[in-house]
């Protein structure tokens, strides 16, 4: 029987998100899936929407092997033609939302997963590829791993200095 | 043919929570111990305060061997089978005491006496229909003694509520008799906790911080305890406290990386040792005693795997006991809103307000429809991902603008609540073998069989309304009571080798040893017949060093 060791397992938690992230953009119809994370979560006054924040190269890391996934990403563009005569990339954000809604009625379980992957590639630690200048931990005053925390730390109400550091490069 | 070893005292299969605390009476007892474990170590390297690794992605194991065998689930036989993502336990030296909550309960005298205490006060009527519940064969005073010694050896914090009757409000009020105070205090609160304690008391409840197998004078509360490994080994699992203490006596080997894949018998019934895999390689360990200590599902699966001649239905289930009684608590937390932020992404989720007061037969049931109740404990420790993930109480959609908009105002003002149902056994509820789903080495997986229960679902139901009570009263704005659901794989997975006098309906005797095979002794909650209203593991630990104690006690006989 093969036996993975403690180091691969931990090595392919790590290693995985540096190696991808270059070749992200590789993955068909990453446009596609850059725009619709960021009508999930879009840009405004309050920070950086999802493509800005990266959360598609995170995500294009867990999905690049995964056909189904990426054949439904092309039915968001058929969609679009079919209702736009456009692809989903060059729609209004408005339009872009009611493909998406029609997306989350007929495709429900990819459209959850398109959902919660945009979450982590948001709220995970950066050095998995998303949440960049930690514009996701800002957006919910997350403040960030810290290695000990006082009780100071812990009180109601009061804001807490966020940390801006990954935990994969703390260690 | 595997390779025969040479023959040992003791083969302890598994040193988790339950294996790596009996080791250490055996050890000091000059036994000679070999064990058995699936993993390896792990150091304070591998644990980072890194959710989608410890937590979305469960990886923070030492193999992956847990996850290759996933037990199934169904409502009844007969009905479709489904299959849980991730394992509830981890492969490690430690096992799952490496990144479990710690938090270190006794059970109250009333959770060994079930059947009778209701009955006498209740009648007998209101033991839930299809309960195959029983009295435990021992008393909460048969294991004070063990308790004591447990929190002691691998190191308990918490503030004591009765200390040979003489009750202290800061602790637990409901709690039995306790020879003495914790070895150390409690874990602090946070300003969220403090506030759901002050709370309590103004509803006339007694509040009190829970116990746990934390070092309260190191914890750093750092927020990465759930699902997550100790960076300063403040958690007191086996793997820093019990199990290094044992090697120190050199009377134990570990075999690492270990697969056991079946516990041998000979012609006479005796336990004559287990067979492993390690490296590619079979090996025979023979043994005058054999401990089985790997969890509630992987204890029943490899009993009902070991068939031989005279255990033709699995090793020790002559009487079809193996894999019966199996029951897990009911989980259903209340989800709350609060109008400012709460601020729990530190803290550990032992850091908590706790409440006792409808837990157990602490209150009058009459006219209720249930029996048992439930712990109720607010806590500490949030996590980005689950946290953005949060429910958004009806007011704002799942995407988009406004729900960015929601989550930006909100995802540091929820939390829920960790509450924890006491569940009974049932004819209908048991473990077995699956019939299609198998392992890598082509073994079948375990198989959960376990429907709705009435009275489980009453008693959640009551509970919820006492928490929407608690948070409304701290402030909160929403409140969110969800539906109770049975568990599923469970990390408080109970029974399936019941503890028990008659061998009609149980697998092991009084003192942990199984009726049929008695130089078979078996450790862990699926020994226990009852779960009370909370965690499983200190209990699970005193009758691991009580079996150990009694092994050398008879050694001689044995």
């Amino acid at each position: 029987m093969k036996k993975l060791t403690r180091r691969t397992v931990i090595a392919s938690a790590t290693l995985v998100p540096v190696a991808a992230i270059r070749s992200a953009a590789q993955i068909p119809h990453f446009a596609i899936l850059e725009a619709a994370a960021d009508r999930i979560l879009p840009p405004d006054d309050l920070g950086p929407g999802a493509k800005q924040a990266g959360a598609a190269n995170y995500i294009a890391t867990v999905v690049a092997a995964d056909q189904p996934f990426l054949n439904n990403l092309s039915l968001i563009d058929d969609e679009s033609q079919k209702r736009f005569h456009k692809s989903f990339v060059d729609l209004a954000p408005a339009d872009q939302d009611s493909v998406l809604t029609h997306i989350e009625s007929t495709a429900r379980p990819f459209f959850a997963r398109l959902r919660q992957l945009t979450l982590e590639g948001m709220f995970a630690d950066p050095s998995y590829g998303g949440n960049r200048q930690f514009a996701g931990w800002d957006l919910i005053r997350y403040p960030g791993p810290r290695l000990a925390v006082s009780p100071e730390e812990q009180k109601l109400r009061d804001p807490i200095k966020p940390v801006r550091r990954s935990a994969n490069n703390a260690h | 043919m595997p390779i025969k070893l040479k023959p040992v005292d003791v083969a302890i299969v598994g040193l988790g929570a339950a294996g790596g605390v009996a080791v250490l009476p055996l050890a000091r007892a000059g036994l000679k111990i070999a064990a058995i474990e699936a993993g390896t170590w792990m150091n304070p390297h591998d644990f980072r305060p890194d959710e989608l690794h410890n937590n979305v992605r469960g990886l923070l194991t030492s193999v992956p061997k847990a996850n290759r065998e996933v037990p199934t689930v169904r409502d009844a036989p007969g009905a479709p089978t489904r299959r849980g993502a991730i394992h509830p336990m981890m492969n490690a030296i430690g096992g799952t005491s490496i990144h479990y909550w710690a938090q270190s309960w006794r059970l109250n005298p009333w959770d060994f006496k079930t059947r009778t205490e209701v009955t006498k006060r209740y009648g007998a009527a209101a033991i839930p229909r299809g309960s195959t519940v029983e009295d435990w064969p021992i008393s909460y005073d048969d294991l004070e003694n063990y308790y004591d010694t447990i929190e002691h050896e691998v190191g308990v914090s918490g503030k004591a509520g009765n200390i040979q009757g003489r009750i202290d409000s800061a602790g637990n009020v409901y709690e039995a008799p306790r020879r003495r105070e914790y070895p150390m205090p409690a874990l602090r609160g946070s300003g969220f906790t403090d506030l759901m304690m002050d709370t309590a008391k103004q509803l006339g409840w007694k509040p009190f911080r829970p116990p746990a197998a934390i070092n309260s004078k190191t914890c750093a509360y750092h927020g990465y305890c759930d699902r997550g490994g100790c960076h300063i080994n403040a958690k007191n699992s086996t793997a820093v406290t019990t199990i290094p203490a044992a090697l120190k006596t050199k009377n134990l080997t570990i075999f690492d990386l270990a697969h056991a894949t079946r516990i041998e018998s000979a012609p006479d019934g005796r336990a004559s040792g287990v067979t492993y895999i390690r490296n590619g390689k079979e090996y025979f360990q023979p043994a005058r005693a054999v401990l089985l200590a790997s969890y509630t599902y992987e204890n029943t699966r490899l009993l009902l795997l070991s068939k031989s001649k005279p255990y033709p239905r699995g090793l020790s289930n002559n009487h079809g006991q193996v894999g019966k009684h199996y029951f897990g608590h009911w989980q259903n937390g209340v989800t709350a809103l609060f109008p400012f932020d709460i601020n729990v992404w530190y803290g550990t989720p032992a850091q908590a307000a706790a409440i006792d007061d409808f837990a157990d037969d602490n209150y009058d049931h009459t006219g209720l429809g249930f029996i048992g109740g439930t712990t109720l404990q607010p806590h500490t420790e949030m996590h980005p991902i689950a946290s953005a993930n949060m429910n958004t109480f009806g007011r704002a959609p799942s995407w988009g603008a406004k729900w960015k908009a929601f989550i930006h105002e909100n995802a540091a003002r929820h939390t829920s609540a960790y509450m924890q149902t006491s569940a009974f056994p049932y004819e209908q509820t048991f473990l077995d073998l699956d019939d299609e789903v198998r392992d890598p080495l082509g073994d079948p997986v375990c198989r959960v069989t376990s429907g709705p229960k009435e009275n489980e679902s009453r008693a959640v139901a009551y509970a919820q309304k006492k928490m929407e009570e608690w948070f409304r009263a701290a402030g909160a704005i929403e409140v969110i009571r969800p539906q109770a659901n049975p568990p599923g794989v469970s990390t408080h997975a109970y029974g399936g080798t019941r503890m028990g006098d008659n061998p009609e309906s149980n697998v092991v005797d009084r003192w942990g040893f199984a009726h049929e095979c008695p130089n078979l002794a078996i450790l862990g909650a699926s020994v226990m017949g009852t779960s009370g209203a909370r965690n499983p593991t200190l209990t699970a630990q005193a009758l691991s060093w009580r079996t150990a104690d009694r092994l050398i006690a008879t050694w001689k006989s044995i």
